[in-house]
């Protein structure tokens, strides 16, 4: 038997309960960390549908004026608008289309005496919009009761309220993370306690601290790979789940994890990307807050 | 190479353990240290290993006043001291090998360069059979030469050990008083704490007392 030919034992040896405690708990905020990913994703993007659906269009609304013929008015505001750099296509609703439209609030009883607006849809290019201050003044000129509506103000929001979602989803990120540091201090604690004996012959034979730290911090690694790769296979097992075992009670749930995976076009990558990173993040979490507690534990030592 | 100038030493506010220490070891010097148990012979060899810092006084250890170095001045002075202590102090999840290998593998030496050396010592200390043994399988004899042979195997300049032959037959204590010898033949300076007069007889080498915390030589 040759000694060269054997690999050297671990000066810290394998078995750490305090360890499997850390691992267990760090998949589980790993995992409630990709859900809050998820989350944040899913608003992103569905605000995202929101306001191109929306800016992609815009209504025109002409009143009825005393005095002044209606048909007349819309003819003229189409007319403008065909003019309008911008702007894709215009059609009348048609008064039929705007009665319905105050069907839910007036009933259909009497709407015939009522001035009732008409409604244009206006398709415009969302990359090039009309100038819409410009459109505003135009559509004035041409008709004293038309008015523009670029629907601005749900747009406004809307982007509010996601911004809110996004800010308490990555509130909660941040919130793991600490709770993710503060268990593997008391990790790293319980580490040196179990080895007190080991790390003083280190110091003994002549160990730097940072040699011990390294030994000890080595253990932090498994650490953090197993437990982000545990809580992203269970969070990849949890979008499954719901967006193919069909809850019937959450379809809309169930069309959002399905939508994580098909993200559009040029932004597919966004979600593997993002659980990815849980792993290597928890990992370094786990290798930089041992290392830290270390050196700072090794220098209260004799 | 080890100076002491009236060191003191006391946990907290407890009564003094030692009182007005001072002895000077030259350079290849042999040394025993006696006295009788809980004269504080463990303690003035832990102050020696830099594992306590002195209540009062000086320790110069290698021309460095050790009571006053910070704490990440140490590590180097402490490979160059080789400890055996009393209760042997080997890891039980290393093998012999490991645990005789360790100094050198924090100094950051590979495998393949020292492992010839530690199989030579161990083969020395008569535990070649056992170098893939771990400690708890070893006897209390095997345990101290495994002991030993770690405090050696970096070729230290100071040896200070803790009742080194305690747990060996007569005939391994001569042949390790021998090997601390011939270590100090080849230059390391040599302190040995001991209740065995029978050592005295081997090693003509002067004796130091040690008695209710203070230190006189015969």
């Amino acid at each position: 038997m040759t000694t060269s030919s054997r690999k050297p034992g671990q000066i810290i040896p394998k078995e750490a309960a305090s360890l499997r405690t850390l691992t267990a708990t760090m998949a589980v905020m790993c995992y409630l960390a990709c859900l809050a990913i998820g989350a944040l994703i899913l608003i992103n993007q569905a605000v995202d549908n929101w306001s191109r659906g929306l800016s992609g269009e815009v209504t025109v609304q002409v009143r009825e004026i005393e005095a002044r013929d209606i048909d007349v008015d819309v003819a003229a505001v189409l007319a403008l608008l065909g003019e309008t750099a911008g702007v894709t296509s215009a059609e009348d609703l048609g008064r039929e289309a705007a009665e319905k439209l105050l069907e839910p609030w007036l009933g259909t009883e009497g709407l015939d005496a009522l001035p009732v607006p008409r409604i244009l849809r206006v398709t415009v290019k969302a990359d090039h919009p009309p100038d819409y201050a410009v459109l505003a003044q135009k559509l004035a000129a041409v008709s004293p009761g038309a008015s523009l509506d670029t629907h601005r103000r749900w747009e406004d929001q809307l982007t509010r309220m996601a911004g809110t979602l996004s800010l308490v989803s990555a509130l909660i990120l941040v919130l793991i993370s600490a709770s993710a540091v503060a268990m593997v201090i008391f990790a790293t604690r319980a580490v040196l306690d179990a080895n007190q004996k080991t790390v003083d012959v280190l110091h003994l034979v002549g160990a730097e601290d940072g040699y011990i730290a390294r030994a000890i911090n080595r253990r932090f690694l498994s650490t953090g790979l197993w437990a982000g790769g545990l809580g992203v296979l269970l969070a990849l097992g949890t979008f499954l789940l719901l967006g193919y075992a069909g809850l019937p009670q959450a379809d809309g749930l169930a069309a959002a994890s399905r939508s994580l995976f098909y993200l559009p076009g040029d932004t597919w990558w966004i979600t593997p990307l993002a659980l990815l990173a849980v792993p290597v993040v928890a990992t370094l979490l786990a290798l930089v807050t041992s290392r830290i507690t270390l050196l700072r534990m090794l220098r209260t030592l004799p | 190479m080890l100076e002491l100038d009236d060191v003191g030493f006391r946990y907290g506010r407890g009564q003094d353990i030692l009182r007005g220490v001072s002895f000077r070891l030259q350079r290849g010097a042999f040394s025993f240290l006696t006295g009788p148990s809980g004269a504080g012979k463990t303690t003035l060899l832990r102050l020696l290993f830099l594992a306590l810092r002195p209540s009062h006084g000086h320790i110069r250890l290698f021309g460095e006043d050790v009571t006053r170095l910070p704490r990440s001045d140490l590590p180097p002075l402490r490979r160059r001291v080789g400890v055996v202590f009393q209760e042997f102090r080997l890891l039980d999840h290393l093998s012999t090998f490991d645990n005789v290998a360790l100094p050198l593998r924090v100094m950051g030496q590979d495998p393949s360069t020292y492992s010839r050396d530690v199989m030579d010592l161990l083969d020395w200390v008569g535990l070649k059979q056992q170098a893939h043994a771990f400690p708890p399988v070893l006897s209390g004899g095997e345990k101290q030469r495994a002991a030993i042979a770690r405090a050696v195997i970096a070729k230290p300049e100071l040896l200070l050990a803790d009742e080194p032959t305690g747990n060996v037959d007569p005939v391994l204590a001569r042949r390790l008083i021998h090997l601390f010898a011939e270590l100090n033949r080849l230059g390391t300076t040599v302190l040995l704490a001991t209740h065995d007069q029978g050592l005295f007889k081997q090693v003509r080498a002067p004796v130091l007392h040690l008695q209710d915390g203070s230190l006189r030589q015969l």
